[in-house]
C-alpha cells in the first residue's frame, strides 16, 4: 500500500500527483471528477485508513442537513407566498426557529466530533490535575483516539458549508458526489485553504481540461514550495528540535535565535506547503484561495492575521465573530458603552467579547494545550491594545509631526510586528507553557553572546554552511515577496521571458532543491508542521 | 503544431536538466573513500580501496554482519580474503548499491547476505534517492556542497583507503542477553515487504550473471530473530535456489553464551561472540571448496601487514 507522509513525500509528488493529472488530461470531463474523487479518497484512505469514515461521516450528514434546510427554507417561501402580510413575520420567526434547531444539531454533531477527538484527553488530564489539586483520590482515565488527517480543515468547511446555506448564500447542493469533492479535494485535505462552498465546488466539478500555462505556472508554485520547506525549513529542524527538546540547555541568545528560526521554519513549512496545494489544484484548473499574503511585511498584528493563514482568520471572522458581535445582547451591550465611553471605546467593548471568543477558538484550534491556548490569549491582547492605544498613537505621531507613511516608520511598525510575532511562536512551539515562560524569561535574564563567539551556535544542529544557505535562500523569498507586494506577476514576468532565461530560472530552483535541500543521509523528513493541528 | 513546439521544449528542458545533473555528479562525486572526501559508511567503503581483484568473499547487511564476521580472522586461520560491506540499519536499497561498487573492482566467489535487513522496509524514498542516485550521484551527496573544493573540480576519483579490519566493527563490553525461547518452532512464516523481495531478486540475478554464490546468513540474536522469520528466508532461499544458514539453530556448532557473548541484551554479539561465528563460517567457506588460501600469495603482502595491526589492535583492546 502507498504510505503518504506529505505533500512532501515521493508517493504524493512521484505517483498520486503525476498519474492524477495525467490519468484526468486524457480522460472526458464526467470521467475527471471522478479520477479528482478517487484520487482524494484514495489518499485520504492511504493516509488515515479506516477512519475514512469520519469524512464519509461528515460529507454524507451536511448533504442531508443541507437539503434538510432546503425543505425548511422552501416550505417557508411557500407558506409566506399563501400567508397575509400581518402573520409573515410570526412564520418567519417559527421557521427560523426550526432552522436555528437544524444547525444546532450540525454544529454540535460536526464540532462534537472534533472536540471528541482532539480535546478529550486535554480535557480529562486536567479533570486529573484539578482532582489532585484539590486532593480528591478520583482519577478519570485518559482516553486516546487515533484522529483522522485534516479532521480540523474539513470539519470547518463542512460547518461553513451549513452556515452559508442557513444563511442563503448558496443553494444546498443536491449532488452528493459534488459535496464530496469540495470536503475531500486530496491538495487541499491535509493542511487547507479552508475553501468556501461557493468558492471551490463549482469549479472542481467543472473540472475543465488541463491548459499548458496552469500545468506550467503549477509546476513552478510547486517547485517554489518544495524549495520553502526542504531548503529552508527542513534545514531548521535539527537546530529548533535540540533547543526546543532540552532548552534548560541554552542561553537566552541562542534561544532568541531559535525562536527566530521557529517562525521562519513554520511559515515557510506552512506557506511552502500552501504553494505546493494551490500549485496541484492550479495544474487541473482549480484556483484555491490563498492562505498568505507576505505576513510579515505587516504593520500591526490585527493586519498580520489578515495576512497569515487567511482563510482560518475568515472563517473565524465569519462564523464567529460577526454572529457574535451581531448578536442582540452584544449589540444593546455596543448601544450603551457607546453612551458611556464614547464612540470609540463604546463598540470596544463588545467587540472585545467577540474577539476573546475567536482567539480562544483559534488557540485551540491548533492543538489541546495549555500554550496555545496562551498564544491566542496573546494575540488577543495584542489586538485589543492596539486598537485601544491607536488613537493615542494617532495623536502622538500628529502632534510629533510623524509621518505615519513614512518609510522609517513603516519599517519600525514591521520589525516591532515581527518581534511580536516572534515571541508569540515561541510559546506556541514551547513544549508546555511553563517551559516557554522560562524560555521566554531566559532572554532577559541569561542572555551572552558566548555561543557566537566562540563558535558554539553552529553545533546545535546548523553549522555556519546551513546558516548561509538558509540566510540566501531567505533573501531569494524576500526578493520574490517584495515583487509580489508590489503587484507584479513573477511568473508571468518569466514566462514572458526569452526560452534561455526561463530555463536558466527553472534550472537554479531544481538544482537549489537538488543540491542544498535537506533530505537523504543525516536527515529526517519533517512532516508539515500545520498537518498535525 | 504548438504541441510538437511544446513536446520539443519539454525534451530540450529535461535534456539540458540531464546535462546539469551530470555534471554535477562528477563534481559532488567523492575523490577518495575517506571522510574527509566527503564518503559515506567509510568503514564498509574501504573495499573500494582494496587491490583489484583480492576479495574472495563479500558480506552484506547490517549491523548484524559487522559485528559478528571479522574477515581477518578467517584469513589468519585459512588464507581466503572477505570483506563485511555491512552498514547500520542498512536497507537493501543500499545493500545492492554495495553489492555493485564491491564488484566494480573485485569478483568475489561468494556473497553472504546477513538476513535481518531483508525484514526492513525499504522506503520508496529511499528506493528512488538509490535508484536516482545509480545514475546522479549528486543525489546521494549533495551535502557535500559544504566540502567542495578545487579537487573536486579537477581531480580525477582514485580509491586509496583501506581498513585493516575489513569491515568488521570490534564491541566490547558484556550485557546478557538470555531468552531461551527465542527460537522456538513455529509454523508461522514473517512477512517480508514486496519492495524488499524485489531487492533480494535483483541481487540474486547480480550475483548469478558475475559468478558468484550468495549465501543467507542468519548470525545469533535474541532480539532480532525468532522462528517465523527463519521460516520466511527459508522459504526464500528455496525459491532463489540458494544456500542458507541459521546459526540460531546450530548452538552446537555456534556455541553462543548469551550471558557472555552479546554487548547489548542480545541484540547483537561482542566480540567473543563474533569469533564463534567466524570459526563457524571459516569452516562453512572452507567446504564450499571455491576459495583458495592467500597466505602465501605475495599479492596479498598487504594483508598480512592489516592482520599485524588487527592483531594488535584486538590485543590492546582486550587489555
Amino acid at each position: 500500500m502507498f504510505h503518504f507522509q506529505s505533500y512532501f513525500s515521493v508517493q504524493y509528488l512521484v505517483f498520486l500527483l503525476p498519474i492524477t493529472v495525467i490519468l484526468y488530461a486524457f480522460l472526458p470531463q464526467k470521467a475527471r471528477r471522478v479520477v479528482l474523487l478517487v484520487s482524494s479518497y484514495l489518499f485520504f484512505w492511504a493516509i488515515s485508513g479506516k477512519l475514512i469514515v469520519y469524512l464519509l461521516f461528515s460529507t454524507l450528514s451536511i448533504h442531508h442537513i443541507g437539503l434538510w434546510l432546503s425543505r425548511i427554507q422552501t416550505d417557508e417561501e411557500q407558506r409566506l407566498q399563501v400567508t397575509v402580510k400581518e402573520q409573515r413575520k410570526e412564520i418567519k420567526a417559527c421557521f427560523l426557529k426550526k432552522q436555528r434547531m437544524v444547525m444546532a444539531f450540525a454544529v454540535i454533531l460536526h464540532i462534537g466530533i472534533l472536540l471528541t477527538l482532539k480535546y478529550t484527553p486535554f480535557f480529562a488530564s486536567n479533570v486529573n490535575t484539578l482532582f489532585d489539586f484539590l486532593h480528591i483520590g478520583i482519577s478519570v482515565k485518559i482516553p486516546s483516539f487515533l484522529l483522522p488527517i485534516g479532521i480540523s480543515f474539513y470539519t470547518l468547511q463542512a460547518v461553513s458549508y451549513l452556515f452559508d446555506v442557513y444563511r442563503r448564500k448558496i443553494p444546498a447542493d443536491q449532488n452528493l458526489f459534488r459535496l464530496a469533492l469540495f470536503m475531500g479535494f486530496f491538495p487541499q485535505i491535509m493542511e487547507g485553504p479552508i475553501c468556501r462552498y461557493s468558492d471551490t465546488a463549482h469549479q472542481l466539478w467543472e473540472a475543465p481540461s488541463i491548459k499548458w500555462q496552469n500545468l506550467t505556472f503549477g509546476i513552478q508554485r510547486i517547485l517554489f514550495g518544495v524549495m520553502k520547506k526542504m531548503v529552508i525549513a527542513d534545514r531548521l529542524n535539527l537546530l529548533i528540535q535540540n533547543v526546543f527538546g532540552k532548552p534548560q540547555s541554552y542561553d537566552g541568545f541562542v534561544i532568541m535565535i531559535v525562536m527566530v528560526c521557529y517562525t521562519i521554519q513554520l511559515y515557510m513549512d506552512f506557506s511552502g506547503t500552501m504553494d505546493l496545494v494551490i500549485g496541484s489544484a492550479q495544474i487541473f484548473g482549480v484556483k484555491l484561495p490563498e492562505n498568505f499574503q507576505r505576513p510579515f511585511f505587516s504593520r500591526t498584528i490585527s493586519e498580520f492575521w489578515k495576512r497569515w493563514h487567511i482563510t482560518l482568520g475568515t472563517w473565524f471572522k465569519d462564523y464567529i465573530f460577526y454572529p457574535l458581535s451581531m448578536s442582540k445582547p452584544l449589540k444593546k451591550l455596543t448601544a450603551r458603552a457607546r453612551k458611556k465611553v464614547g464612540n470609540h471605546f463604546g463598540p470596544l467593548l463588545s467587540g472585545a467579547i467577540a474577539l476573546f471568543c475567536v482567539w480562544v477558538c483559534n488557540g485551540l484550534w491548533h492543538g489541546a494545550g495549555w500554550h496555545y491556548l496562551f498564544f491566542g490569549m496573546y494575540h488577543f491582547g495584542l489586538i485589543l491594545c492596539g486598537n485601544i492605544v491607536e488613537p493615542f498613537v494617532v495623536r502622538a505621531t500628529g502632534k510629533l509631526k510623524i509621518q505615519r507613511d513614512s518609510g522609517w516608520y513603516r519599517g519600525m511598525q514591521i520589525v516591532r510586528t515581527g518581534i511580536l510575532v516572534c515571541v508569540g511562536e515561541l510559546f506556541f512551539r514551547a513544549e508546555g507553557l511553563r517551559l516557554g515562560l522560562d524560555m521566554f524569561k531566559k532572554m532577559f535574564t541569561n542572555f551572552t553572546l558566548t555561543t557566537l563567539h566562540d563558535g558554539k551556535l553552529f553545533s546545535f544542529g546548523m553549522d555556519r554552511y546551513d546558516f548561509l544557505i538558509v540566510f540566501v535562500a531567505l533573501i531569494v523569498i524576500f526578493m520574490v515577496s517584495i515583487w509580489q507586494e508590489k503587484g507584479i506577476s513573477l511568473r508571468a514576468q518569466i514566462a514572458a521571458k526569452p526560452i534561455a532565461l526561463r530555463y536558466a530560472v527553472y534550472y537554479t530552483l531544481i538544482l537549489a532543491i537538488v543540491i542544498f535541500g535537506a533530505y537523504g543521509a543525516g536527515y529526517v523528513p519533517v512532516d508539515p508542521i500545520y498537518a498535525s493541528f | 503544431m504548438v504541441y510538437v513546439k511544446r513536446g520539443i521544449s519539454v525534451l530540450t528542458f529535461f535534456m539540458g536538466l540531464t546535462i546539469f545533473l551530470v555534471m554535477l555528479s562528477f563534481l559532488f562525486v567523492p575523490k577518495n573513500n575517506m571522510t574527509e572526501f566527503g564518503m559515506e559508511e567509510v568503514t564498509a567503503n574501504g573495499i573500494l580501496g582494496e587491490k583489484e581483484n583480492t576479495i574472495d568473499v563479500i558480506v552484506l547487511g547490517d549491523s548484524e554482519s559487522y559485528t559478528s564476521i571479522s574477515p581477518m580472522h578467517i584469513f589468519k586461520e585459512t588464507g581466503y580474503t572477505a570483506y563485511v560491506c555491512g552498514t547500520s540499519g542498512q536497507q537493501l536499497s543500499y545493500t545492492k548499491t554495495m553489492l555493485h561498487r564491491a564488484f566494480e573492482k573485485q569478483s568475489p566467489k561468494i556473497v553472504i547476505m546477513e538476513t535481518n535487513a531483508i525484514f526492513r522496509k525499504v522506503s520508496t524514498v529511499k528506493a528512488i534517492v538509490a535508484k536516482l542516485s545509480d545514475f546522479f550521484s549528486v543525489f546521494q551527496y549533495h551535502n557535500r556542497w559544504k566540502s567542495l573544493n578545487l579537487n573536486d573540480i579537477k581531480g580525477k576519483v582514485k580509491f586509496t583507503w583501506v581498513n585493516d579490519f575489513k569491515g568488521y566493527q570490534y564491541r566490547d563490553g558484556v550485557s546478557s542477553g538470555m531468552d531461551k525461547d527465542y527460537m522456538k518452532p513455529t509454523d508461522e512464516v514473517a512477512g517480508i515487504p514486496l519492495l524488499n523481495l524485489n531487492y533480494i531478486d535483483k541481487i540474486k540475478s547480480f550475483c548469478d550473471e558475475n559468478g558468484a554464490q550468495l549465501v543467507f546468513l542468519s548470525t545469533p540474536s535474541t532480539k532480532n530473530w525468532n522462528y517465523s522469520r527463519h521460516n520466511a528466508i527459508r522459504q526464500l532461499a528455496d525459491e532463489l535456489s540458494c544456500e542458507y544458514v541459521d546459526l540460531n539453530l546450530l548452538p552446537a556448532e555456534v556455541p553462543i553464551n548469551w550471558n557472555r557473548d552479546t554487548y547489548d541484551k542480545g541484540d547483537h554479539l561482542n566480540y567473543s561472540g563474533a569469533v564463534k561465528v567466524t570459526n563457524f563460517l571459516l569452516k562453512y567457506l572452507g567446504k564450499t571448496q571455491l576459495l583458495t588460501d592467500h597466505r602465501s600469495d605475495p599479492a596479498y603482502e598487504k594483508w598480512h601487514d592489516s592482520l599485524k595491526k588487527y592483531e594488535a589492535d584486538i590485543a590492546e583492546k582486550l587489555k
